[in-house]
Parts: C-alpha cells; structure tokens; sequence
C-alpha cells in the first residue's frame, strides 16, 4: 500500500516518519517533498550504516544538491535497521516519489513517544507555507 | 535538512563583519571557515572572510574523492585540502577567495531555493564588471542533474557549469557552494584571475582582458571583489559592515578551533 503525506509526522527541518505496525516499534524515514523541491538537483546523498544509533534531532546522513551540502535530521531516536543504499544511484526516486520509493532509513525507535513531538500534516503544510 | 528561514527577509539592518585574512595554509584556511559555522549563533554578525593561500593548493569538494585528483597529473603534487562544502576541486592560485557565514537567527525551516545567496552575489558581479567594460554572463546551464551520477561531472569546479556560475565568453571566473546547517550558512566561492600552472587550460578573467584592465594589481582586484561581495549581499540583507580581524587563531595543525574568535578593527 502506497504511503500518503498525510499518514506522516515531520520534523520542522523537512524530514519525515512513518510507523506502519506500530507494535514493530520501526519508523520509516524520508525528507519530505518540499524539502527535495527547495533542494532542487540532487547529486549526492551519504547515508548511515545499520546498527548505528541516532537520536531525535541528530544528523544520520548528508544530501549534496547544487553545490550545497545539508544535514539530514533523524526526527526520532534509535538504531539504524536498513538502509535504502540503492537510493544513492537513483535519486531521482526523491522527485518522483519521496514518501515511497524514497525512504531512506529505517530505525528501531528507542522512545516511540518521541512521534507524538513531531508535526502533523496540516502543520507541516502551515509552516511549508508561510 | 534544517536550515535557515528567510534570512534575507529578517527586517532590519544586522552586523556584518569584513575580514581580509593573510595568506594562510589549507588546513587552516578551511579549519577557520568550519569554525566560524560550526560555532555561529544568532547574535554573532554576518562574517565575509576574504583570503589567500601561502602556496598554490587543491582543495575538493565534500564528497569528492581524492584518488579523482590522479587524473590530472598536474594536480597530484599539490596540497589538498577538503571542504566542508560541495561542488567541484579548485586550485587556489592566481584566484581570490571568499567565505560568507550567514548565522542561523533562530528560524528553523529552510525556505527558498539554494540559488538565492550565490544568484544575488553573481548577479551583483555582472553589473560591477561592466560597470568597468567587462561582459559577463551567468551560465544558466548546468552540467548536473540528478540523473546524472556525480562522479561523470568533471573534477574541477571551473569545468562544471551550474546555472548562475559567472561566465566570461564560455569561461568560468567565479563558482561558490554552500554548507547548510542548524548553526547557518557557510559560502566559499572562487574568483579565478588568470590561469595556473596547473590548469593552463581554464581562462581567468585577466585572460580575456586588455588595456588597463589586464593590470595584475592584486590590491585592487581584492577591493574590487570586497565591495562587490558586500554589495551583493546587500541586495537581500540590511547589512552595516565594520572591518574586523581574527583572533585566536587554530593551532598550526588546523585541527584545534575551540580558540577561534574575532572582533572589530580598533582602527
């Protein structure tokens, strides 16, 4: 089943998560896609290694487009279960569909409450929009 | 991806600080730009640094690869060094400096495109340079996408082509990238005067002139490149600038910058 970008909860840095069994205590990860317009070209992307710890608010992975390199921001905290390598080769997945075929990591959440910290859709698109 | 939010639409006038730093080593030219994001806050002036090199030096974009380096012969004898920002390698040699820190005033969602600080500054050398006879251009062409893998771009910076890259004829003279982070916005960018040892095949701007403009007065070009960096900032920021200068500075080794500070010219 296709995820939705209102099923999501984001960070104010553009970042996404996802729980799709909640009793799996897993999050899926992406960045949002106002955040890969805004980047525009992406070239580059580093990523973590599984087994590596994050914690909510922490860098887990740098992304190159235009010549600017960003952090990206873990919206929870955690250990790194899988990491989606393949999307480095194939970034343009982000623009075409960065809620699905654009995950990016995937982490055992440590303090699955952290979610309920994060924004919701309306207010990811308030502050989109302002 | 948190960066900074409008930071040219934050309303009134801010602090800027011009800092015209002797020639340094590598190491050290890049150990005071990461320190000078690393440890910006929101109440610290906008930093435009402007710097030299003691010896010609190669330095690479974040995620280059250094072994890349191997395929231009001429470029393996030179010290390295990395940049905490993208984009290509550039040989500093016969070429001007710049970093600009933009602290972070405490907005957290990035809003507008990347392009906005570099298209301002380009932009503003266009006009500075006819200003004094010279045609330049912006390329708004570009030679990455992200179709297209990183490592076909071509490893150095004056080769590459992205859409507001200064051009003169089909010459790239100034080229800039970025770091973004919550601390706020690192830009280096190079403005290449004539061509190197090294890269004899990439044309500077004094390569494309003659007369009184070919004069390789390097105090004057820098003047030149000081005002118009500030006055291209000035077209998205209320800036009052001061000259200021380091203090404190990183160990010879580069690696130490808990030291790092600065301050306001006395004079």
């Amino acid at each position: 089943m296709s995820i939705t970008p209102d099923k999501l909860r984001y960070c104010q840095s553009h970042e996404w998560a996802y729980v799709a069994d909640p009793s799996t205590e897993i999050a899926t990860i992406g960045i949002s896609a106002f955040a890969v317009e805004e980047l525009t070209d992406l070239v580059f992307m580093a990523l973590p290694k599984v087994g590596q710890t994050v914690s909510a608010g922490s860098e887990f992975g740098e992304v190159e487009s235009v010549k600017a390199v960003s952090p990206m921001y873990s919206p929870v905290s955690g250990t790194v279960v899988e990491v989606h390598t393949a999307l480095v080769d194939k970034l343009e997945s982000l623009n075409l569909d960065p809620y699905n075929e654009g995950w990016i990591i995937k982490v055992h959440m440590s303090d699955p409450a952290e979610l309920s910290k994060l924004l919701d859709w309306d207010a990811y698109q308030k502050q989109c929009n302002q | 991806m948190q960066s900074i939010e409008k930071p040219w639409n934050s309303g009134g006038t801010q602090p800027g600080l011009v800092i015209l730093d002797p020639p340094r080593s590598g190491s050290d030219n890049m150990a005071i730009d990461e320190a000078l994001i690393e440890k910006a806050r929101p109440d610290w002036p906008i930093v435009l640094r402007v710097y030299q090199w003691e010896r010609p030096t190669l330095s690479i974009g974040h995620f280059q690869r250094i072994e890349d380096r191997k395929n231009s012969p001429s470029l393996t004898d030179l010290p390295w060094v990395r940049r905490k920002t993208g984009g290509g390698a550039i040989v500093h040699d016969c070429e001007l400096t710049y970093s600009i820190v933009v602290p972070n005033r405490g907005e957290k969602a990035m809003k507008g495109p990347n392009q906005t600080l570099y298209r301002a500054i380009h932009t503003r050398f266009v006009q500075e340079l006819g200003a004094i006879g010279l045609n330049t251009q912006l390329s708004e062409s570009c030679t990455c996408s992200t179709n297209t893998p990183q490592t076909s771009e071509p490893f150095l910076c004056f080769s590459r082509r992205s859409p507001v890259d200064l051009l003169i004829g089909q010459d790239k003279i100034l080229g800039s990238a970025q770091r973004r982070t919550s601390t706020g916005i690192l830009q280096h960018g190079s403005f290449l005067l004539r061509r190197t040892q090294s890269t004899p095949h990439l044309a500077g701007l004094l390569d494309h002139t003659s007369g009184a403009a070919n004069q390789f007065d390097l105090a004057q070009w820098q003047n030149f490149f000081i005002t118009t960096l500030k006055k291209g900032l000035s077209q998205l920021l209320q800036v009052q600038w001061q000259n200021g200068k380091l203090i404190d500075l990183p160990s010879p080794g580069g690696n130490e910058v808990s030291n790092l500070w600065f301050s306001e010219l006395d004079d």
